[in-house]
């Protein structure tokens, strides 16, 4: 395989996917939401953060010793970001995915392509890493936006390890994004018309990110009251997981169909690492990965086994009409 | 001195379902001969081209470009060959010196855009490079497609139909531009045609095809001198048709 024909199919993806309106269009809605999801959560919290600060201030004057530490999570407000990265993230690489084989067979391409000395895994190396360039930059610029807005609006900037951890969100993101540019390229590669692979793609994208999480929420007991279940009813973690222990079966099995959901093992990854759930909050990296292992594991297990789709459907496409011309 | 044939076809056969385009052709072209390839709309023409170039594989027997297989030796074969489809298809939103370069990198040349001006220039087209292709003509694409063909010096340059939707002016240009590049760099041409005239202005060579089968082939002159009593070569053609040889 040689690295230049690679990069400089990469390189061409890059260019091609920010020249698609469609694209830029579903960029500006990601974007646009990510800001303002952020920007009403960081005001929020700017005033629950003066809140505490005076509360401090005025305990520290009482002569106060013991004040409790700030219940805030400044990371929690990118909640709503992480949520449309899910949602919408994933339908970009979906689009990103179906405009790298329509646009080659729209334009007619193909034949030229593979007339070089290009090999079908030159071509899906080249045009996977310009995606992967692409949602990079991506969710490099939500994430800038999002912790400007932390900063800037919210008046508190993450510290290092907060950085890291949301490092390691963003890095999910791509590796979750990568799959759905994945997914979208097997299917409209599979399809004699590019349209209907990206139907099937979408189908498979309501089933994945909207349905069966859906159906894994529906199903927990702890979602049937407002503010929680298990709060209404008074107990506490250890009297949630007593009760749990009867519906083990149900349990286990509400598990399993989430887990069929690649969204579910990336939101799980990514509210732990941005503390959205509460009781991941203090844990240092080193538990969080341990505690979120899993989720890594089927993160990598889904990239692996798309990717591998992806390289041999471009072994598939076909660079002229077959039955076509003689 | 190598004296191997550059294209060599040994009973190929090709079939779209259940549909024979190729019955068992077997065709050589020597080393710096531009070849004629004629014959009618779905004769087998296209078809024959598109495995000499590696895009499709041939159900049966075996074809060599420049000595290498084309299916077990693509990558050998890929690098020393230039294509020009019947249609030139090429990147809209790159300029002509953009596309170029790109094709150059994907064939490996050391420096690409050096030797996209290079090509441009060469080929007397200096002007087209700095523009987008959207804006481009047929005869503006073909000069570009002609450029991305032999760009990194292709050993074996083939053209699929290439005066199709050219006037009289690009006609006329793309003739001197491959007697250019057979005399100045040795290339060996082969052409897929309809236009009788020009095979008689360009070719050395010339084949038949008729329904996917071999029908005659020999040099222009031989033919000239076989077919005294015709008046034009399209009479040659309509006769070799007629009476195989």
């Amino acid at each position: 395989m040689s690295s230049g024909r690679v990069l400089a199919l990469a390189r061409h993806e890059y260019r091609a996917a920010w020249r698609s309106r469609i694209l830029l269009t579903l960029v500006a809605i990601l974007a646009a939401t990510t800001f303002v999801s952020v920007l009403t959560a960081a005001l929020d919290y700017r005033g629950q953060l003066a809140d505490y600060q005076a509360y401090v201030q005025a305990a520290t004057a009482d002569g106060v010793t013991r004040i409790p530490p700030s219940p805030l999570a400044l990371l929690s407000l990118l909640r709503g970001a992480m949520e449309y990265v899910e949602i919408l993230g994933a339908v970009i690489a979906l689009a990103l995915g179906y405009l790298t084989i329509s646009r080659e067979r729209a334009n007619g391409t193909l034949p030229l392509l593979r007339s070089r000395p290009v090999t079908p895994g030159e071509q899906a190396a080249g045009s996977a890493l310009g995606a992967l360039a692409v949602l990079s930059t991506l969710v490099a610029s939500t994430a800038v936006v999002a912790v400007l807005c932390l900063g800037v609006i919210g008046r508190d900037w993450p510290s290092s390890g907060q950085g890291v951890q949301l490092l390691l969100a963003y890095l999910a993101a791509v590796v979750y994004m990568g799959v759905f540019y994945a997914l979208g390229v097997v299917a409209t590669a599979r399809s004699r018309v590019a349209t209907t692979g990206l139907m099937v793609a979408l189908g498979v994208w309501l089933l994945v990110v909207l349905i069966i999480p859906q159906i894994g929420d529906t199903l927990d007991a702890d979602n049937q009251v407002p503010g929680g279940l298990f709060a209404a009813l008074g107990l506490d973690r250890n009297g949630e997981t007593a009760v749990l222990a009867h519906f083990s079966g149900y349990e286990h099995v509400r598990n399993w169909i989430e887990e069929a959901s690649v969204s579910k093992h990336f939101e799980r990854f990514a509210f732990a690492m941005t503390d959205v759930k509460d009781k991941y909050r203090g844990f240092t990296l080193g538990q969080l990965l341990t505690e979120k292992r899993n989720d890594i594991g089927w993160l990598a297990f889904y990239a692996t086994a798309l990717g591998t789709a992806l390289w041999r459907s471009f072994r598939r496409v076909p660079p002229t009409p077959q039955g076509g011309t003689a | 001195m190598d004296t191997d044939p550059d294209i060599e076809l040994a009973g190929v056969t090709h079939r779209f379902g259940d549909r024979t385009v190729l019955h068992d052709l077997d065709l050589t072209i020597e080393r710096g001969e531009i070849f004629g390839f004629l014959g009618h709309n779905g004769a087998g023409k296209t078809t024959t081209v598109n495995i000499l170039t590696t895009l499709i594989t041939p159900t049966a027997g075996s074809a060599r470009v420049c000595g290498f297989d084309v299916v077990s030796q693509r990558a050998d074969v890929t690098r020393r060959i230039g294509y020009l489809p019947a249609e030139v298809r090429l990147y809209d939103h790159l300029t002509a010196l953009e596309n170029l370069e790109f094709f150059g990198r994907l064939s490996g040349v050391d420096n690409p855009r050096r030797a996209a001006q290079e090509t441009l220039d060469y080929l007397g087209c200096t002007e087209l490079g700095p523009r987008r292709m959207a804006g481009f003509s047929t005869g503006m694409r073909q000069r570009i497609g002609i450029a991305q063909a032999v760009l990194h010096k292709p050993q074996v340059l083939f053209l699929d139909e290439p005066t199709a939707g050219l006037d009289p002016v690009g006609v006329r240009q793309l003739r001197e531009t491959v007697l250019r590049l057979n005399a100045d760099l040795g290339m060996t041409v082969f052409m897929n045609t309809h236009l009788l005239s020009e095979v008689a202005k360009v070719c050395t060579t010339i084949g038949v095809l008729n329904a996917g089968e071999l029908i005659y082939k020999d040099s222009l002159e031989q033919t000239l001198l076989r077919f005294p009593d015709e008046s034009s070569l399209e009479d040659i053609y309509v006769r070799m048709e007629q009476v195989p040889s």
